[in-house]
């Protein structure tokens, strides 16, 4: 059964690329087949979290027509059963891809043929990144106990959200409405997008509900790094009760993972991290993690941008 | 339906089933508290000055009706009567009301249950029949149960009124030997007992600790 998850969250440095490339090597280890697909396009890293050189082939290929099959751009790690697809070659330029590249590269993502496909995602809420963090039925976002970055992560759900009905509303032609309504509100801006989803509602109820159903359908699992246990005990479930209550009930916390300053050396000196330290609460946290994510429970159906 | 978060009730709010005990809307409340309040980490940025102060309002409206009786159940027939909630969870509150551990008016209850015993006793018009009982050299455990039941006292009631353990009574009144409280505490249980079923307390003590020693 094949499950794509994308790991992303507003703010950078938060440790996305780190998770990702642990509950990669740890579900690789447990014997399935993972590939990771870096997608934090013009800063792409996760070659160096595995301790790569940097690889040959990327995602460029791809984009550039060189290769149709995305699957062969997928180079084996020194992890058994791990496997990456790089954008380390790719040009400069290449986080403003263009939309039809997207739209085929996201269709060649959910056409991988691996157990595990774990889509890493850069910092911030441009649409290329929304579009690929929507890619997956379940998005994994990543947090840690500051200010800072609990204020970029909501900014990102909500973000998550507004994109999503975005581009429902295009796809059914529906665009005008956002665009009145938009007008309408006198600073031109929005809390939230259940305030749009309302509005909608009210003036479509028919449609308004489809669309409600949309965002009620994604399904967002929170992960706590570089938990030092000072702060809040529970901040993990207080924030996705927060989110339950005043967006959708959607909200799923996977854990704390604890924080441990080695995780900076061992990514200073090149090395995985679970393979050097494998006995440290940070390891065992990731592993209890990616146990939950291999439990058998179907993920939701594919919510695939449709053309 | 997901209900937004303006139109939950409290117990929505708060998280708690229509049945809550008072203990656990307070824990409730500080759980609640520690999300919304000014400086919590949970909802950074979350919400506008003016937003937050109305949450805050709310959980604290929500709060002073819950932990209030009146008033709760005031609210619980408001949410009844509009239809938001089956009758049912009224019948549930009633049933579910905590027990006081501690009885303020305990001095109260003792001396109304003395009077009680006493009442019983005089109504039976057994005194009589008690001291006659009461009469031979030697009284054991049995005798004194036969006596109490005879005046129609329950040993709750004597326990009630003596606060003696209703153990300790217990033994007493089955010759228990091995469980009887040291003599010292014996003798000023019986002389207790002996005065909440007003007997002679001499005869009593005296009695009793023969019977002890004869066996």
């Amino acid at each position: 059964m094949k499950r794509i998850y994308s790991i992303g969250g507003g703010k950078g440095g938060s440790g996305k690329s780190f998770i990702a490339t642990s509950l990669g090597v740890l579900l690789a280890k447990q014997g399935k087949r993972v590939v990771l697909v870096d997608l934090d396009l013009g800063a792409s890293n996760l070659h160096t979290l595995l301790g790569q050189k940097i690889p040959q082939k990327g995602l460029d290929a791809f984009i550039d027509k060189e290769t149709r099959n995305l699957e062969d751009l997928a180079l084996p790690t020194t992890i058994p059963n791990l496997y990456l697809i790089s954008s380390t070659k790719c040009s400069l330029e290449i986080a403003n891809l263009f939309y039809a590249q997207k739209v085929k590269l996201i269709s060649a993502i959910n056409d991988l043929p691996f157990d595990y496909i774990l889509l890493d995602l850069g910092p911030g809420t441009h649409f290329n990144t929304l579009d690929f963090f929507l890619v997956a039925p379940e998005g994994l976002f990543v947090a840690t106990p500051e200010p800072t970055a609990i204020e970029n992560t909501f900014n990102f759900i909500k973000s998550v959200y507004l994109r999503k009905l975005k581009l429902a509303l295009k796809q059914t032609n529906m665009w005008y409405v956002f665009k009145e309504e938009i007008a309408k509100l006198s600073r031109g801006t929005l809390k939230s997008p259940m305030e749009l989803v309302d509005i909608l509602v009210k003036r479509e109820p028919e449609k308004g509900k489809l669309f409600e159903d949309l965002l009620k359908r994604l399904k967002f699992k929170l992960i706590l790094n570089k938990f030092r246990g000072q702060v809040t005990e529970n901040l993990g479930e207080q924030l996705v009760d927060v989110c339950n209550r005043h967006l959708y009930p959607s909200f799923e916390f996977l854990g704390n993972i604890s924080y441990d300053s080695r995780v900076y050396e061992a990514i200073v000196a090149r090395h995985i991290f679970i393979r050097k330290y494998p006995y440290t609460k940070t390891v065992s946290d990731l592993q209890t993690m990616a146990r939950t994510l291999t439990e058998k429970r179907q993920q939701p159906a594919e919510l695939r941008i449709s053309r | 339906m997901i209900k937004k978060f303006e139109d939950l009730n409290y117990y929505e709010l708060f998280q708690i089933p229509y049945g809550a005990s008072s203990f656990e809307v307070r824990q409730a409340y500080k759980n609640i508290l520690a999300i919304y309040e000014e400086t919590s980490l949970a909802t950074y940025s979350l919400f506008t000055e003016d937003e937050r102060r109305e949450i805050l309002s709310k959980i604290e409206k929500a709060f002073l009706t819950l932990i209030d009786e009146q008033k709760r159940t005031s609210y619980d027939n408001a949410l009844v009567n509009s239809g938001e909630v089956p009758e049912d969870i009224l019948i549930e509150r009633a049933q579910k009301k905590a027990i006081p551990i501690f009885q303020i008016n305990q001095a109260r209850a003792r001396g109304s249950n003395l009077a009680r015993i006493r009442k019983k006793i005089q109504e039976k018009g057994t005194r009589e029949r008690a001291s006659v009982m009461v009469k031979g050299d030697v009284i054991s455990g049995n005798d004194l149960k036969n006596l109490r039941e005879s005046l129609g006292v329950e040993l709750e009631e004597v326990f009630q009124a003596t606060k003696i353990s209703p153990t300790a009574l217990d033994a007493i009144e089955r010759d228990d030997i091995t469980n009887l409280p040291p003599t010292i505490y014996l003798k000023s249980f019986l002389k207790s007992y002996a005065e909440v079923l007003q007997l002679d307390v001499k005869t009593v003590v005296e009695g009793y600790l023969k019977n002890v020693e004869k066996q």
